[in-house]
């Protein structure tokens, strides 16, 4: 299996070295591309392999005085694809677009939509899935539920109650990609027939997952080959050992990695920010937020806020312009909190971390948990965590 | 043995931790030796279970005997549910000098006038803590014992412990014991959590305080490690202990504040002139929420002066508290 390694460093001195060890040819300092091959290397990663570059390759022609500058150049002028692990710094946005309230239901068949809230989903990152086709769902729903029988007869996973088979349903959610360059949300549903179970009765979903990406980078996308798919964010929710299945599974097929994703404090708070910012149209009914404070045993402070007060506060640290919302404003509000806190109890809530928002629309947990309860700003939010997933992958 | 007794009895040998079962059937008066030894207590608990049933219903046991066994469970392990304080108050002449014959009449006559299908045991412990097991039913239907209500009480104090209360119980319940105990009116302490023994220390405020002299508490301290400042950190530690006590504190779970107080903050100008309350309810929770006070003041994460929201949990001992701008 072919494996690529990405550039992610450009003017840094560890590429450079790191290319010596590569397969370029060093003539009397001078860095020379051999005509044939083409390399994309990282400073983190070990693995190399070459892939076949069209013939017509600029890069043969420099000629630079040290092998160092033209390295660089070599870098920069190529067409080489580089991911934008150079640019993470600037991809955290400090400014989000206001959400705007939409029907999603106009965009997605809304059964499916119906299948994607009010339950709660665990997340993790998964990175570019290699010759995956959206046309071949239907065998790979055979294959993954193959995969899953046979190792389930292995005896590796222990379960109680006998089950005769698992059938396995890979299905697209059509209309959550924004852009032009997100692949569809593939939904994947994993039924079991109980022993005994007349020939008609209904099978049971006993796992259910969803890879997505909404509003990924577009850089980072373009410029990955075309043979790779990326559906960076897997939502799951079922027991533990399916999911540890359908991992592998993907893990051999597609030759990915799949990793935990949490929810840092501070994409936490732009997710509070982005429900208060929606009570004047739907009503969130309360703000919770937990603090996990490391006192001996550790103390959690939940603070529950009237939302009618708590909007009121957001919008007295608005600026008037309503299209973009910055994360000063955004850490404005939870100051405000905290500080109203402090002058009551006198506790530094910074000195704890920030573990959970949640309203009526939905709460997110640091360990990765995610539970949208109304489908009017999903996108905002799988936009949220479709960046996460990409800035958390190891590329 | 009916229907409803043998469910009753099964719940309860479920209920109990097999290593504790021969014990409590040892204290229970209605198993004689002879029948304590022809119990097998290796085998699964299912077929003690079994046996024990076959056993019950051979010697004619009724509930009246199973919610006997209950009672002495519970008085043993009573950190099951949450235990809810309340205080007695207006006490009249006689109250200091009631007598346990004279609250145990008294109690079952109020109660059983007020609803006639109650069941009443009442029992007193070793620790002169009375305790009342109390099954409700109405004028339909018989004593639900599935679902029984507990009161501790000690007589010729103000305090009544409660577990396992609803809300329609409440009023007559409330009434029962203020006849019973010669008080004028029985009113919530504000004080609940998992533990008796701690609800009880804390609402008689019962437990060590901390006095003047060296203060035993204190993380380890490593002899090679120098403390900076080492006056501030005796200083937190003192006002900490000072707040919240020296040594073992009382196991308490949560504390809960309504705010109902003004916003004020320096930085925002907008929110400060609001006339409104900035409404919202803080809850403080950790398995042993006073230790978890008390380092967060000992580490500097509170600032000194401990403030008296916070101390007012073991000064006024409860937990539960609506904050105004007047005050608690």
């Amino acid at each position: 299996m072919i494996r690529r390694i990405y550039l992610t460093s450009m003017l840094n001195d560890a590429v450079i070295d790191y290319c010596s060890l590569s397969r370029f040819q060093l003539h009397h300092g001078k860095a020379r591309c051999s005509k044939s091959t083409s390399v994309f290397f990282s400073v983190m990663e070990e693995r190399s392999s070459i892939v076949k570059t069209p013939l017509n390759n600029v890069l043969a022609q420099r000629r630079s005085k040290s092998y160092r500058r033209s390295m660089r150049s070599c870098v920069e002028a190529t067409n080489l694809g580089y991911t934008s692990g150079h640019l993470t710094v600037l991809r955290i946005p400090r400014s989000r677009r206001t959400p705007k309230s939409r029907d999603i239901t106009k965009q997605v068949d809304p059964d499916q939509v119906a299948l994607l809230v009010r339950k709660e989903w665990e997340l993790s990152y998964v990175t570019p899935l290699y010759q995956f086709r959206h046309t071949q769902l239907k065998s790979y729903s055979k294959h993954l539920s193959a995969f899953i029988v046979s190792e389930k007869q292995q005896g590796l996973a222990i379960e109680v109650g006998q089950e005769l088979g698992f059938k396995v349903n890979f299905s697209v959610v059509l209309g959550l990609a924004e852009t032009d360059e997100d692949a569809e949300t593939v939904f994947i549903q994993i039924l079991s027939r109980q022993a005994f179970a007349a020939k008609d009765d209904a099978q049971k979903v006993v796992w259910s997952g969803w890879l997505t990406c909404v509003n990924g980078d577009l850089e980072f996308l373009r410029s990955l080959p075309s043979e790779f798919v990326s559906l960076p964010l897997l939502c799951t929710r079922g027991p533990e050992s399916l999911t540890v299945l359908v991992k592998s599974w993907f893990e051999k097929t597609f030759d990915c990695c799949f990793g935990p994703l949490g929810i840092n404090s501070a994409n936490l708070q732009w997710l509070a920010a982005l429900w208060i910012g929606c009570h004047p149209t739907i009503n969130i009914q309360y703000l919770k937020l937990v603090w996990t404070l490391p006192t001996l045993p550790p103390m959690d402070v939940k603070y529950t806020i009237h939302p009618q007060d708590a909007w009121e506060l957001w919008d007295s640290v608005r600026q008037d312009d309503t299209t973009d919302v910055s994360i000063e404003e955004v850490t404005r509000f939870i100051k405000g909190l905290q500080s109203h806190f402090f002058r009551h109890f006198r506790i530094e809530l910074s000195a704890g971390s920030l573990k959970q928002v949640s309203t009526a629309l939905g709460s997110s947990h640091h360990s990765g948990k995610i539970k949208i309860a109304s489908p009017t700003y999903i996108t905002t939010i799988l936009q949220l965590l479709t960046e996460c997933a990409l800035l958390k992958m190891p590329i | 043995m009916g229907g409803s007794t043998k469910l009753l009895l099964q719940r309860l040998i479920r209920r109990i931790p097999y290593q504790m079962l021969q014990t409590m059937l040892g204290k229970w008066a209605h198993l004689s030796n002879a029948d304590l030894h022809s119990l097998n207590f290796t085998q699964p608990k299912w077929v003690l279970t079994e046996h024990l049933l076959a056993l019950c219903e051979e010697k004619g046991l009724t509930v009246k005997h199973i919610t006997e066994l209950e009672m002495i469970y519970i008085i043993e392990n009573p950190n099951q549910g949450m235990w809810h304080g309340f205080q007695l108050l207006d006490a009249e002449e006689d109250a200091p000098s009631i007598e346990l014959t004279q609250f145990k009449e008294q109690f079952k006559a109020n109660l059983t006038e007020l609803i006639s299908h109650v069941s009443i045991k009442i029992k007193k412990h070793t620790d002169e803590a009375i305790w009342i097991r109390v099954a409700w039913g109405d004028n339909f239907t018989k004593p639900n014992h599935l679902k029984p209500t507990y009161v501790v009480h000690h007589l010729q104090t103000p305090y009544v412990f409660v577990t396992g209360m609803t809300s329609k119980d409440k009023p007559l319940l409330n009434q029962a014991l203020v006849l019973a105990t010669r008080y004028g009116s029985m009113k919530d302490a504000h004080l609940s959590g998992r533990n008796l023994i701690a609800i009880r220390d804390l609402l008689t405020r019962q437990y060590q305080q901390v006095g003047l002299g060296p203060v035993p508490y204190g993380p380890y301290k490593n002899p090679n490690i120098e403390n900076e400042q080492p006056e501030n950190t005796e200083n937190r530690l003192q006002m900490a202990c000072e707040a919240f006590g020296d040594g073992t504190l009382p196991q308490l779970q949560k504390a809960v504040y309504k705010l109902e107080t003004k916003f004020r903050d320096n930085s925002n100008k907008t929110l400060t002139g609001r006339k409104e309350p900035f409404r919202g309810v803080v809850e403080f929770s950790s398995t042993n929420l006073l230790e978890s006070l008390r380092h967060c003041v000992s580490s500097g994460m509170a600032s000194t002066p401990v403030t008296p929201l916070l101390s007012s949990i073991t000064q006024k001992g409860r937990n539960y508290f609506v904050i105004t701008d007047k005050g608690v």
